[in-house]
C-alpha cells in the first residue's frame, strides 16, 4: 500500500531531476560567452538586421542581435517567446520596421518604457491599400536609403560616442544604395507603365519604384488557403487588363504563379523580397542587384 | 549552472505560474470526473469549440473575444448534452460531427481574406498573453468549481456510475450533467489562450488517467491526479523558459512521461 506513494515520489524526483538536468545541459551548450557590452543593439527582423550591421559596422563596445530567426520573413504572425523578452530586457537600442510589421510592440513598449525605440518608417511615406498600411518599405531602393539613415541617426543619438563612426558608415553604405537606385532607373524608363500582377504585398514598392501599373494584388506572404474567387481576379486582370507580368516570391508564390501560367500567357518574375537570408553585410545588395537584373533581362532586352 | 531561480526576476512569468498554480489543481480534479465519464473526446470537441467563439466574437464586433468564447463554448456544451443524451446515434459520432461543424465554421470565418495567421497562436498558446484580468476570471472559475465539487462530488459520482440507480434516488441526473459540461467548458476557454487549442484536452485527461493507473480509491485518485497536475505544470512552466519552447507543450510532455511511468507500473501490479 505505502509502496504506492514511495514510488510516486521517487518517481516525480526522477522526471524533475532529469529535466533539470538535460535543461542545465542544454542551455551551456546553447549559451556562448557572454561577455559584458556596453550597447546592446536588437533588429526586429532581417532587413532591419543587415541595414543596423552596416551602420554599426565595428563600432567598439556595440553588441548587434537580431530578435527573430534570419528565416523568419516578416514579422506578421511572431509571437514573442520568454527568450525574446529577456533579449529585449538586455537591450538599449530596438531597431524596428515600424508600419505595424512588429504588432507586438504595443506590449514591448508598456513592458520596457526606457527601451529607445528606433522606428525606420518613421519620416516615410508609406503606400497603403484602402486603411491598411504596407510596411515593405525596403523593398524600395529609394525608401530603404533613407531608412539606413534614420538607423543611424538614432544610433548616434543613443550612443553619442560612436557617432562619427556611424555617419561615416551610413555614408559609405549609402553611395553603394545610390549605384543601385541609378541602375534601377534605366531599368525603370523601359518598364514605366507596364501592367503587374503581384502576388506578394512587399512588391507594390517595387511597382511603385519602376512607374509600373498595379491591377491586382494577390499577397501570398504567409502559408494561406486561396480562394476560387481570388484566383478569377488574377485571371481577369491578365484578360481585361492585358498584365502580362506576375512578380511573386518563389517560396510561397510558385504554385500559384505556375497555375496561373497554365491557364494563361503570362510571364512570372520570382522577386526575392529580401525578408530572409544569410547575416551577411552585403546581402541586401546583393539581393537588389540580382532582382534589378531579372527585371532588366525582361524589360531590357 | 543555470540560476534556477531568474525566471522569477519577470512578471509575465510570475502570472503565468500564478495562473498554472490556480488553474493546474482544476485541471487534475475536472480530469478525474471526465476520465470517468469518457468524455475525453467531448472536452477535445469543446476545445476545438473555442474557434468557432472568437469567429463569432470577430462577426458581431465584440472587443472581448474571451467573453464570446465562454458564451459559444457554454451553449455548445449544453447543446451537446442534449442531443447526446437523445441517443439517436453513438455519442462519439455526435461529438464528431459537432466539432468538425464547429472548427469548419469558425476556419471558414477567421480565414476570409486571408487573415487567419492573426489567430494562429492560439492553436499552440501563449504563455506570455495572460493578463491580469484573466487571471482574476481563474481565481473565480476556481472558487466556483471547489464549491462544486464539495457540494455536488458525490451526486455527480452517483450519476456517473449508474444513472437510473441516481434518478431512483432523486438526484437531478440532468442539471449534474449540465452544469459539470458547462463547469469543463468554462475551464477550458479560460486556459486555452496559454495552452493551446491543439493539446488542452492532453492537460485535463492526463493526470487523470495517470491517477487511474495507481488508485484504489476516490480519495487517492484525486490526490494523485491534482499532485501530477500541479507538478508538470509546475515543471513545465520552468523548464520551458530555459529551453526556449512554448509552455503548454512543455507541459503536456511532462505528463505524459508521468502517464508512461505510471502505466508501466500499474501493469506490474496486476
Amino acid at each position: 500500500m505505502k509502496n504506492k506513494y514511495v514510488f510516486v515520489v521517487v518517481m516525480l524526483c526522477v522526471i524533475l531531476v532529469a529535466g533539470m538536468g538535460f535543461t542545465n545541459l542544454y542551455v551551456n551548450y546553447s549559451e556562448g560567452d557572454t561577455s559584458k557590452e556596453e550597447l546592446t543593439v536588437v533588429t526586429s527582423f532581417y532587413p532591419m538586421y543587415v541595414a543596423a550591421m552596416n551602420v554599426v559596422g565595428d563600432a567598439p563596445g556595440v553588441k548587434l542581435q537580431n530578435l527573430s530567426e534570419p528565416q523568419t520573413g516578416c514579422l506578421h504572425d511572431f509571437q514573442l517567446t520568454p527568450e525574446d523578452m529577456k533579449l529585449l530586457s538586455t537591450a538599449d537600442v530596438f531597431i524596428i520596421n515600424g508600419g505595424g510589421i512588429e504588432a507586438f510592440m504595443e506590449d514591448v513598449a508598456k513592458a520596457y518604457p526606457n527601451l529607445t525605440i528606433v522606428s525606420t518608417c518613421e519620416y516615410l511615406e508609406l503606400l497603403s491599400d484602402g486603411d491598411e498600411t504596407n510596411a515593405h518599405a525596403w523593398m524600395s531602393v529609394g525608401m530603404y536609403r533613407e531608412m539606413v539613415q534614420t538607423i543611424a541617426m538614432g544610433l548616434a543619438k543613443a550612443d553619442p560616442d560612436n557617432r562619427a563612426l556611424y555617419e561615416e558608415n551610413a555614408e559609405i553604405y549609402d553611395s553603394k544604395l545610390m549605384r543601385l537606385e541609378e541602375r534601377q532607373q534605366t531599368v525603370a524608363e523601359a518598364a514605366e507603365g507596364t501592367d503587374v500582377i503581384l502576388f506578394h504585398e512587399a512588391y507594390d514598392y517595387v511597382a511603385d519604384d519602376y512607374g509600373m501599373q498595379v491591377s491586382c494584388v494577390m499577397d501570398l506572404d504567409e502559408e494561406r488557403q486561396v480562394s476560387a474567387g481570388e484566383v478569377s481576379e488574377v485571371l481577369r486582370a491578365i484578360n481585361e487588363d492585358g498584365a502580362s507580368l506576375i512578380l511573386a516570391e518563389e517560396l510561397y508564390g510558385k504554385s500559384m504563379a505556375e497555375t496561373v501560367q497554365k491557364e494563361a500567357d503570362v510571364s512570372v518574375i520570382y522577386l526575392d523580397p529580401l525578408n530572409r537570408g544569410d547575416y551577411e553585410a552585403d546581402s541586401y545588395l546583393l539581393g537588389m542587384e540580382h532582382n534589378i537584373e531579372l527585371l532588366e533581362a525582361y524589360f531590357v532586352k | 549552472m543555470i540560476d534556477w531561480t531568474s525566471w522569477l526576476d519577470y512578471g509575465f512569468m510570475r502570472s503565468a505560474l500564478f495562473a498554472i498554480l490556480i488553474i493546474t489543481p482544476l485541471f487534475g480534479l475536472m480530469g478525474t470526473m471526465i476520465v470517468n465519464k469518457k468524455m475525453a473526446y467531448f472536452s477535445d470537441a469543446l476545445g476545438h469549440s473555442a474557434l468557432t467563439g472568437i469567429a463569432v466574437g470577430v462577426v458581431c464586433g465584440m472587443q472581448d473575444t474571451s467573453l464570446a468564447m465562454v458564451l459559444f463554448a457554454i451553449v455548445f456544451a449544453l447543446l451537446l448534452n442534449k442531443i447526446g443524451s437523445a441517443n439517436t446515434a453513438s455519442t462519439d459520432t455526435i461529438i464528431s460531427v459537432f466539432s468538425s461543424c464547429s472548427v469548419a465554421v469558425g476556419l471558414a470565418i477567421l480565414s476570409k481574406g486571408g487573415n487567419f495567421s492573426k489567430y494562429s497562436s492560439i492553436l499552440v498558446g501563449d504563455v506570455l498573453s495572460i493578463t491580469n484580468r484573466e487571471i482574476l476570471y481563474l481565481v473565480v472559475i476556481f472558487g466556483v468549481t471547489i464549491v462544486f465539487w464539495l457540494v455536488c462530488f458525490n451526486w455527480l459520482n452517483a450519476v456517473c456510475i449508474h444513472r437510473a440507480l441516481a434518478k431512483s434516488k432523486d438526484i437531478p441526473v440532468k442539471v449534474m450533467d449540465n452544469m459539470f459540461a458547462v463547469l469543463v467548458a468554462l475551464i477550458v476557454m479560460l486556459s486555452i489562450k496559454w495552452v493551446g487549442i491543439l493539446i488542452i484536452n492532453a492537460l485535463l485527461i492526463l493526470p487523470a488517467a495517470s491517477a487511474r493507473n495507481l488508485s484504489s480509491n476516490m480519495r487517492e485518485y484525486h490526490l494523485f491526479s491534482v499532485i501530477f497536475s500541479v507538478f508538470s505544470g509546475i515543471l513545465g512552466l520552468v523548464l520551458s523558459y530555459y529551453t526556449n519552447v512554448a509552455t503548454g507543450p512543455m507541459i503536456v510532455i511532462i505528463a505524459s512521461v508521468i502517464y508512461f511511468a505510471t502505466y508501466w507500473r500499474g501493469r506490474k501490479d496486476r
